[in-house]
């Protein structure tokens, strides 16, 4: 009772948390490594769930993908490098562009700066861990496979060749026959999916993990910046996954969604894909900004000038960026006025991005500048990224990108922004940061010089590059043996693009060098004022013997906040108990709320993703009837996952954090962080469901050969099976909340339970029903299949939230439910599968009406 | 109201308006609007005037709600409504000036 008492006292009062007695150091280092360590030797690299192990991984992977697409881009420079190039055919000269586009974009960018993230994020915000380990590592394993597949393919000589936006008709079954295209459509998106694992696990580790006291707007730039990029990754990549699902299944069972003849339109493509394509740009842009705003005013020895500004520039980015897709389109025939929206937004976006280049440069302005190796890689982007961004607000401007359009000129500008604004960027992240990784100090010498080679080799390649385009030479040729024009300004591309490779080969083994030779680092080499540098190096699994309290995190001063924190003076220290534990804490205002038991090591990630990755594999064998096979496996095992969390959360002791304060293990209703994991996958979710019912709208409105003939769904039969769909999820979302409700009473729930099965089960019958009795064939018109998208999308929710009750009356039966999160989590997704499923039939009804 | 919703108000009502207003204009053309007289003006100009000034109240009405100061507690949430005021002027200010279809 005291102990509550204390723990409810805490949301009331100042946070004044009193410092826990001092230990012996190396005790409480061993008792935490005993718990947090990986397993020993082969098992080790499976089993392994720890955020350092996982985001070195993410990075290091990321790396060799890096390697392999600079591979690719050479071959495309040495073919380029004369008018008539035998280097290459232009089979394989498509294959390699294509590759080398996909495999920086997905395979490189994203993946390093989601290692990046979680390597990092735990650290800087005072934490032990991310907020789902065991996600970290599906995402981990879903990114390997799903990258290795694209590689295979291209070792066997069917990668994708249809351009990295995989544009339609081109990239549809008539013109892109055999498995190129599914490759890249079942490959990205499985790929995808470690993006929204990681998007997830990043929004909830920031909101609810940080030490407390470190109110939001107190919390370092790099969190906001990575709290901008993971809620641009939920919002922003559902459509590109629509996409690609959509035009899989048309390229698999012909369902006519691009198709002009029957109804369908390319351009919806270009909208979906581009809804997540521009935004991309800011997705990988803002973690490199982040990094920047750490690294700068620490190498100037001040504070960064306008903290407040720059939020704002990265509040006002995250929103502006979703309102730019079109202007990849400008070409294809919009009317005037929607152009010019899309023309003043992307102007209109330059003004955050230009906030945030003046306050870096107001802080250097303010601060003692040291020319370390960061800080040449930072100067290199400020020179290479503002002129990307200028050339940019040229291409915003409708009349010049007419006459750019798809020519050389374009593919400078993105290098410009993607290597000034994210290479460049992470070339001094990794400067900055190996130290604190390997617990090594740098060589001098090599690294400088591999940053003056990759800076010329990058101006030389791609500067004259705007000249070529400006000359009229369009993208993705392989050959221009009439155009000796070219010539010259190509074969000048291409030198200086292997010197730059030179330049990156010769950082690459600069930090070979520094993890293997380089003397020891001391703790916090750069004198620099996050809690990143607050622990021993390199960092243990658990980053904090104890966690850093208010006023750790008021003090700014790693070097004394580690040695506190190493003696287990601050909150929770040590693992008395043997489990993984940490801090949750308020979203806005970091105040404790309760103590977390994380899962440990395990290879179910490994087995979970290596399911997927079969269904993604049978999928491109087309053997699609055992595909399904794969998704009971899935499935099987996501069970298996969720009993493991229960079993976690089994117990609901009090424990102590610091002297007079005592947390529960088991949070109140809504307040755990799968709850809060759970709100952040049903954005994406509802982004998903978002841009198919913008699919739907746009083929009804603009697409040609509409009205379609009239369909049997709109007969009697369909009408009622369409109000017992409704029905059926409605009487599920009464089961689920009144289960909710009432989840103290254990037991008695089963009647509930039980209900709310029924309900998702006859709405799953009603939907087989509507499929086989009544709707039309999906592959005469568009209409009839997004009608049959639309159930798809409804049926899966309807399984997932019947899987998800009988899981409850499993737990009933357990006698687990009182402590469970489980009834939270169904009536969570009942709520929104309910909702979804009503505007399904609303849609459905609405658009029967109108034709 | 939390202030994480506070400070995510202002933008999150540009994109709202700027959605809407899209959405307008690719109806109206379908729907051949754009021939209707009203007022004074094509009834899909009048439709999309409409949605762009109710957007712009709306941001106008944040702006004055939300508190301002020197804290920055709660001055984000205010400048989150200045950018989302901003950004629906400029944005959506062609709707003066360019053909509609």
């Amino acid at each position: 009772m005291t102990d509550t008492v204390a723990a409810e006292g805490v949301g009331d009062a100042t946070l004044d948390i009193p410092a826990n007695p001092p230990r012996r150091a190396l005790g409480l280092h061993r008792e935490l490594s005993r718990v947090w360590s990986n397993d020993r030797g082969w098992r080790g690299q499976v089993t392994a769930v720890n955020h350092t192990t996982l985001g070195l991984r993410f990075m290091a992977t990321a790396l060799v993908f890096f390697a392999i697409g600079g591979v690719l881009a050479m071959l495309i420079r040495a073919q380029l490098a004369t008018r008539q190039g035998a280097f290459l055919d232009t089979e394989l000269y498509n294959q390699i562009f294509t590759m080398h586009g996909s495999i920086m974009m997905f395979l490189f960018a994203i993946p390093m700066l989601e290692g990046l993230g979680i390597y990092l994020l735990p650290k800087l915000l005072g934490t032990r861990d991310m907020a789902f380990p065991r996600l970290t590592a599906l995402g981990y394993w879903c990114y390997l496979f799903g990258g290795l597949i694209l590689l295979a393919a291209l070792a066997a000589g069917v990668a994708p060749r249809d351009g990295w936006f995989m544009y339609t008709p081109l990239s549809s079954a008539e013109f892109s026959p055999g498995i190129n295209a599914d490759v890249w459509l079942l490959g990205v998106t499985f790929v995808e999916i470690s993006a929204l694992a990681a998007a997830v696990e990043i929004t909830v580790t920031i909101l609810r993990q940080r030490a407390p006291g470190m109110r939001l707007t107190q919390m370092p730039l790099f969190a906001w910046y990575m709290l901008g990029t993971a809620a641009m990754m939920l919002v922003g990549f559902p459509p590109l996954i629509l996409a690609s699902v959509l035009l899989e299944v048309e390229r698999a069972f012909d369902w006519p969604f691009f198709d002009v003849a029957r109804g369908g339109d390319p351009l919806l493509w270009q909208h979906l894909f581009w809804m997540f394509g521009h935004p991309e740009v800011y997705i990988i842009f803002l973690p490199a900004a982040g990094a920047i705003s750490t690294i700068l005013p620490a190498l100037c020895r001040t504070s960064i000038l306008g903290y407040g500004g720059i939020v704002a520039a990265i509040l006002a980015l995250v929103f502006l960026s979703f309102g730019l897709w079109v202007h990849h389109m400008f070409a294809i025939g919009i009317p005037h006025l929607a152009l010019t929206f899309f023309s003043a937004a992307s102007l209109a976006v330059a003004v955050p991005t230009a906030v945030q280049v003046f306050a870096w440069i107001g802080t250097m302005w303010k601060g003692r500048p040291e020319l370390a190796l960061p800080m040449l890689y930072i100067l290199g982007f400020f020179l290479t990224f503002v002129m990307g961004g200028l050339t940019g607000v040229m291409l915003a401007v409708i009349p010049f990108n007419w006459q750019a359009h798809d020519t050389a000129f374009v593919t400078a500008h993105l290098h410009y922004v993607l290597i000034g604004g994210f290479v460049f960027p992470m070339l001094a992240a990794a400067a900055w940061w190996m130290p604190q990784i390997t617990g090594r100090a740098r060589i001098r010498g090599l690294g400088e010089v591999a940053f003056w080679v990759i800076l010329i080799g990058f101006h030389g390649t791609f500067f004259v590059m705007h000249l070529t385009g400006l000359l009229g030479m369009p993208r993705r040729i392989d050959v221009y043996p009439d155009n000796p024009e070219w010539e010259v300004l190509n074969l000048t591309s291409s030198v200086f693009g292997f010197v730059m490779a030179i330049g990156l080969a010769l950082f690459a083994l600069d930090l070979v060098l520094q993890a293997t030779m380089g003397q020891r680092a001391g703790r916090n080499p750069w004198r620099a004022p996050t809690l990143d540098w607050a622990m021993s190096l390199p960092a243990p699994t658990f980053n904090f013997a104890s966690l850093p309290g208010p006023r750790q995190v008021a003090e700014a001063a790693p070097d004394r906040t580690a040695l506190a924190l190493a003696r287990g003076e601050g909150l929770l220290p040590g693992a008395p108990r043997g489990q993984r534990e940490l801090l949750v804490t308020t979203a806005a205002d970091a105040r404790p709320d309760h103590v977390a038991v994380l899962p440990g090591n395990t290879a179910l990630p490994l087995v979970l993703s290596a399911s997927i990755g079969a269904f993604v594999l049978l999928m491109l064998a087309g053997l699609y009837a055992l595909a399904p096979v794969a998704l009971v496996a899935v499935a099987a095992l996501a069970w298996r996952w969720h009993r493991g969390l229960a079993t976690l959360a089994a117990g609901g002791a009090m424990v102590a954090v610091a002297p007079r304060l005592a947390l529960p293990v088991q949070p109140g209703r809504g307040r755990s962080l799968t709850h809060s994991g759970g709100v952040a996958l049903l954005v994406a979710d509802g982004t998903l469901f978002a841009a198919l019912i913008f699919g739907v709208a746009f083929l009804h409105v603009v697409a040609p050969g509409w009205p379609p003939p009239p369909a049997a769904a709109e007969t009697a039969t369909g009408a009622v099976l369409l109000v017992a769909l409704a029905v059926g999820l409605g009487v599920a979302a009464l089961a689920a909340h009144v289960t909710e409700a009432r989840q103290p009473a254990g037991r008695s729930l089963a009647g509930w339970a039980v209900l709310g099965l029924a309900g998702n089960g006859a709405a799953l019958l009603a939907l087989a029903l509507l499929a086989g009795w009544v709707m039309d064939d999906p592959t005469a018109h568009a209409r009839d299949a997004l009608r049959g998208v639309l159930a798809g999308y409804v049926g899966l929710h309807a399984l997932i939230c019947a899987l998800m009750a009988a899981f409850v009356l499993d737990q009933i039966r357990r006698g687990e439910v009182p402590t469970s999160g489980a009834p939270s989590g169904w009536r969570l997704w009942q709520d929104f599968a309910t909702a979804t499923g009503l505007v399904a039939v609303a849609v459905v009804l609405g658009t029967a009406a109108v034709a | 109201m939390t202030w994480l919703p506070r400070a995510l108000i202002g933008p999150g009502l540009w994109a709202v308006g700027f959605a809407l207003v899209y959405g307008l204009h690719g109806l109206g053309c379908a729907l051949g609007w754009s021939t209707q007289e009203v007022a004074g003006m094509t009834l899909h100009r009048l439709a999309m005037v409409a949605a762009w000034v109710g957007t712009l109240l709306a941001c106008v009405v944040v702006v004055m709600w939300l508190p301002g100061g020197p804290d920055p507690t709660r001055r984000l949430p205010r400048i989150g409504a200045w950018i989302g005021l901003g950004a629906t002027i400029f944005t959506l200010l062609p709707l003066l000036v360019a053909t509609s279809c």
